[in-house]
């Protein structure tokens, strides 16, 4: 009797050990928080380390062992990733400690960009703007290619770190026998959600296929051969776009709505929402007054006061702030430009979009599929190249030129800004180095439509896009 | 004593002499030095490997036996040994300055340590005895050779186990017993056989001549530690962007350098954070590095003195040399009482814009606004994780204290003279010879007109060859000959 009390004594204390154990390596978590709302926005947690989160220092080292699956040196800034000084985290990526330190990606990573005005800049950094740069799918396939790779094992991974940092042996034991096969399964299960991505149109920089990811990935539609890349949008000044149509194709009305759906598609967990969502509100507050910068070059005023008069004109109704038409849907058929990108969401989309938060406070309720492309505002416009909703006409002079004389093929991605023409810099070599191709011909990628002041005389162009810069 | 009882005792024995053994072997014990000075000449700041007791890991050296080994295994490639190459060796020391030794996870290695870029000789004059002065550039060293030749004996086929032991058997503070079964029967000379040959490829755009020689005195800082630090592919880099190679600054008189933009391009305002990714440069890493014994160079420098110009000093020419300085350098350069850390001039450790300042771009252009995204995440987790880099747009205004030792001029040395560089661009010389201790009193730096003495062959530098120009810079250079005379003399009481 004696010996058995002694037995569950000694048990309970292992018991005890064990559970603390468990629960500081797995479960403990810590988010850090920033003081200022804008580095909480480039840097904070929005809740997708839990889901999809690498461990820190396999994530560290990734790029220093496989180079070789990289577009060029620079470790992860190769694939646009942006970095704002002094951070040690690039911008879009937050580190989250939930037992142990794990990377994630927060809204900055895809709406955050760089601009440079001669290329021996410093680039400037400009939060809420399209990351033009960033080559999404490309960083999905870098973690693919690595975690398919024979030297993914804990022995490399754990000779990188041990040069960067001395982990405590609890932690190697735990790297070596659980979170590095932990994470190549992971790692292999989130790009195998996106094999689709292999047999239709590049998304490249400056893109993703919210619709098909949403489709075949989040609501498990059977996989379609539908096309939906788009330019990933700007999302300062929120507050004044409110009561607006959402998203390229308008499919949803409610601002709540949209940010929730759009961290869940980035990779927030629903079990995160349902817990606390402050710091999504903390984005949302932040992004609903910043601005964007302005136009960095002297405007000629007078110019810009002809080209005022133009614009009212020719594009007010669907442009101006106070336009009859603008932020509402415009119809393909009126419009024409490219297609693809509205196919891909449709209402059977939309209703499994609606479906897929049920019994969650935050169910929504607001997708719907739509028949056109909304008429944006179009604050700071002049950060919002590549043009249309499919990026595929390079810069405003471009845009306003008919569209068989808009150029077929470009790179894109190179963050040198063109003020000749408007946009950012798409040919030479160093666009060709920094940049990927962007071919018109493709489906999805057609540049035609929207041929609104294309017949305007040389002067009033001029004119036109002085005042664009204005916006 | 029974039968069983001796067993006992021989068990116990073996096993005590195993854990001896062991806790000996896994020491880290540096050599250690209660001077200073010596500490900086031959104490360790951590860049020795270690880590790992089967694959230390860090380190550009291989061990204390092989390093000391190498000289005499191929001969032929370096016929004079390590002094032919500018190391300084003193009297006493079988290592040369520069070379720090320790004992670490059961093997004696060697690391480079602040004073193997950061020490130099004067001379008088051809024939004299060489003077050692710590803390400035070292003009004479040919780092890249060295590199060069570390790499291709470490892989000749001559290096072997039997060579080492060999070696080994000559030396009078031979290592350890762990080390020598190391060597005979785990493979030790292999295993470096391998490091060496990862570092090679690494680096092999500067050890098979794909960039312009550094030559002696000048290191590329940042494109090695490109790929040492972060493994990346140098040959898909822009070409140009490899062309890096500057002139070692010198290390005296840290603390008013304080918030001033250091390193040729300015990328950095904090001391500590700079002298921490020099160490990563000799081979330290965020996990070997030893912060204590890189402290004390910290400390030291901190307040370290310039040497005072030895030779002769015309008063009356210094006087009127000096209301010219005042006039057309000090703004930029602060004066004569740097040394004291009065710092006078508005401009003095800013960045000068380098389409105003006109030199030579390619340092400049080496160092990335993605390299530096990338060092943001060196000391991982730790106080001294680097926050201070930033990409610029120019050269830093340098103080002048101790220039007279700092010669040749500009970032990349192309100028051999103070005289020369208060010359025209089209005037300056288009060729001469570094690596010279010999000073030159009239012109105010080291003869660069000789092509060997001594049976040391200079570097020839060319002036054309990219990332040499000797181009901008060309404040003062239209004063008449008496007072630009008049500056040089005024600076040599820097």
């Amino acid at each position: 009797m004696k010996g058995y009390r002694a037995v569950v004594g000694v048990l309970l204390v292992l018991g005890v050990i064990s559970g603390v154990f468990v629960y500081n390596h797995f479960f403990r978590t810590r988010t850090p928080v920033f003081a200022s709302d804008e580095d909480h926005f480039l840097f904070g947690s929005i809740g997708t380390e839990d889901t999809d989160g690498i461990p820190y220092w396999l994530w560290l080292v990734l790029p220093r062992i496989f180079p070789e699956y990289l577009p060029s040196p620079g470790g992860y800034a190769s694939l646009g990733v942006l970095s704002k000084e002094g951070n040690e985290m690039p911008v879009g990526f937050s580190k989250a400690t939930i037992g142990y330190e794990r990377v994630g990606t927060n809204c900055a990573v895809c709406h955050t960009a760089s601009v440079r005005l001669r290329p021996d800049d410093p680039p400037m950094i400009v939060p809420a703007a399209p990351a033009h740069e960033l080559a999404m799918p490309q960083y999905l396939r870098f973690l693919s290619a690595c975690a398919s790779d024979p030297r993914f094992t804990a022995d490399t991974v754990l000779d990188e770190v041990a040069k960067n940092y001395r982990l405590p042996i609890s932690d190697r034991l735990i790297f070596r026998f659980i979170l590095i096969p932990s994470a190549k399964r992971n790692i292999l299960r989130l790009t195998a959600r996106y094999s689709w991505t292999h047999d239709r149109t590049e998304a490249g920089r400056g893109r993703v296929d919210l619709p098909n990811s949403a489709k075949f990935g989040l609501l498990r539609q059977p996989i379609g051969t539908t096309v939906g890349n788009a330019d990933m949008p700007p999302v300062w000044n929120l507050s004044a776009h409110s009561g607006r149509s959402y998203l390229w194709d308008g499919s949803n009305t409610n601002l709540q709505e949209v940010v929730v759906s759009s961290a869940i598609s980035a990779g927030s967990g629903t079990k995160w929402i349902d817990r606390d969502v402050t710091s999504l509100n903390r984005v949302q507050q932040y992004l609903s007054s910043v601005r964007p910068p302005a136009y960095p070059l002297p405007i000629d005023r007078p110019l810009a006061a002809l080209g005022a008069n133009l614009f009212e004109r020719d594009c007010g109704s669907c442009h101006s702030p106070g336009g009859t038409r603008t932020g509402t849907v415009v119809p393909i058929a009126e419009v024409g430009t490219d297609p693809y990108r509205l196919a891909a969401w449709t209402p059977a989309s939309a209703a499994a979009f609606n479906a897929y938060g049920s019994g969650h406070a935050w169910q929504f309720s607001h997708f719907r599929a739509t028949t056109g492309y909304v008429a944006v505002s179009l604050d700071g416009l002049w950060l919002r190249a590549p043009y249309l909703h499919n990026g595929s006409v390079p810069t405003l002079e471009d845009l306003l030129n008919p569209p068989a004389s808009r150029p077929s093929f470009f790179w894109r991605g190179y963050n040198v800004y063109d003020t000749h023409h408007v946009g950012f810099m798409t040919t030479g070599n160093e666009a060709r180095r920094e940049g990927t191709a962007f071919d018109t011909r493709q489906p999805g990628n057609s540049n035609a439509g929207h041929s609104y002041g294309t017949s305007l005389s040389p002067d009033d162009k001029r004119a036109l896009i002085e005042y664009l810069k204005t916006l | 004593m029974t039968a069983r009882s001796r067993w006992i005792l021989g068990a116990t024995g073996v096993v005590g002499a195993g854990i001896v053994w062991v806790l000996v072997s896994l020491g880290d014990r540096p050599v250690t030095y209660d001077d200073i000075r010596e500490h900086f000449k031959y104490g360790s700041i951590g860049s020795e490997p270690g880590i790992s007791l089967l694959w230390p890991m860090g380190g550009v050296l291989p061990p204390y036996a092989v390093f000391t080994a190498l000289p005499s295994i191929c001969p032929e490639k370096l016929p004079g040994g390590y002094a032919s190459l500018g190391f300084v060796f003193e009297p006493g020391h079988d290592l040369p300055i520069g070379v720090s030794r320790r004992h670490r996870l059961g093997i004696d290695h060697v690391g480079l340590n602040c004073a193997v870029c950061h020490t130099s000789t004067v001379r008088d004059r051809e024939g004299a005895t060489p003077r050692v002065v710590l803390g400035m550039p070292a003009a004479g060293l040919d780092l890249q050779n060295f590199l060069r030749f570390v790499t291709d004996c470490s892989l000749d086929n001559r290096l072997t186990a039997e060579a080492v032991l060999g070696h080994i058997r000559q030396m009078r503070d031979p290592p350890s017993m762990f080390e020598r079964m190391a060597i005979r029967w785990f493979g030790l000379v292999n295993r470096i056989k391998l490091e060496t040959l990862e570092r090679r490829n690494r680096l092999a755009a500067f050890l098979d001549g794909r960039v312009p020689q550094w030559g002696r005195g000048r290191v590329d800082t940042f494109n090695p530690y490109k790929a040492l630090q972060f493994n990346w592919r140098l040959d898909q880099l822009p070409h140009d962007e490899l062309i890096g190679a500057a002139d070692y600054p010198s290390l005296w008189n840290q603390k008013p350098r304080e918030g001033m933009h250091l390193h040729w391009d300015g990328d950095n305002d904090s001391v500590d954070e700079r002298n921490l990714s020099a160490a990563l440069g000799a081979g330290v890493t965020p996990v070997t590095v030893d912060h204590a014994g890189l402290k004390r160079v910290r400390d030291w420098i901190w307040t370290l003195p310039p040497p005072a110009y030895p030779y002769p000093i015309d008063r009356a020419l210094a006087a009127r040399g000096a209301v010219l300085y005042r006039q057309h350098c000090l703004e930029c350069h602060a004066d004569h009482r740097f040394r004291d850390g009065i710092v006078e001039g508005r401009k003095v450790g800013t960045i000068e814009d380098i389409d105003a300042i006109g030199t030579d771009r390619h340092r400049l252009d080496s160092y990335t606004y993605v390299f530096a995204a990338n060092q943001y995440a060196l000391y991982p987790d730790s106080q001294y994780r680097f926050t201070h880099f930033r990409k610029t747009r120019g050269y830093a205004n340098q103080p002048l204290d101790g220039i007279w030792l700092r010669a040749p001029y500009l970032h990349n040395g192309s100028v051999p003279t103070v005289r020369a560089l208060l010359d025209a661009p089209g005037q300056r010389p288009k060729t001469f010879y570094r690596g010279n201790d010999v000073f030159d009193q009239q012109g105010l730096g080291f003869v660069s007109t000789e092509r060997e003495a001594g049976g040391r062959v200079f570097f020839e530098y060319d002036t054309t060859v990219p990332g040499n120009s000797n181009s901008g810079h060309v404040y003062g250079t239209t004063l008449t000959p008496a007072d630009k005379e008049g500056i040089v003399e005024y600076l040599k009481t820097f």
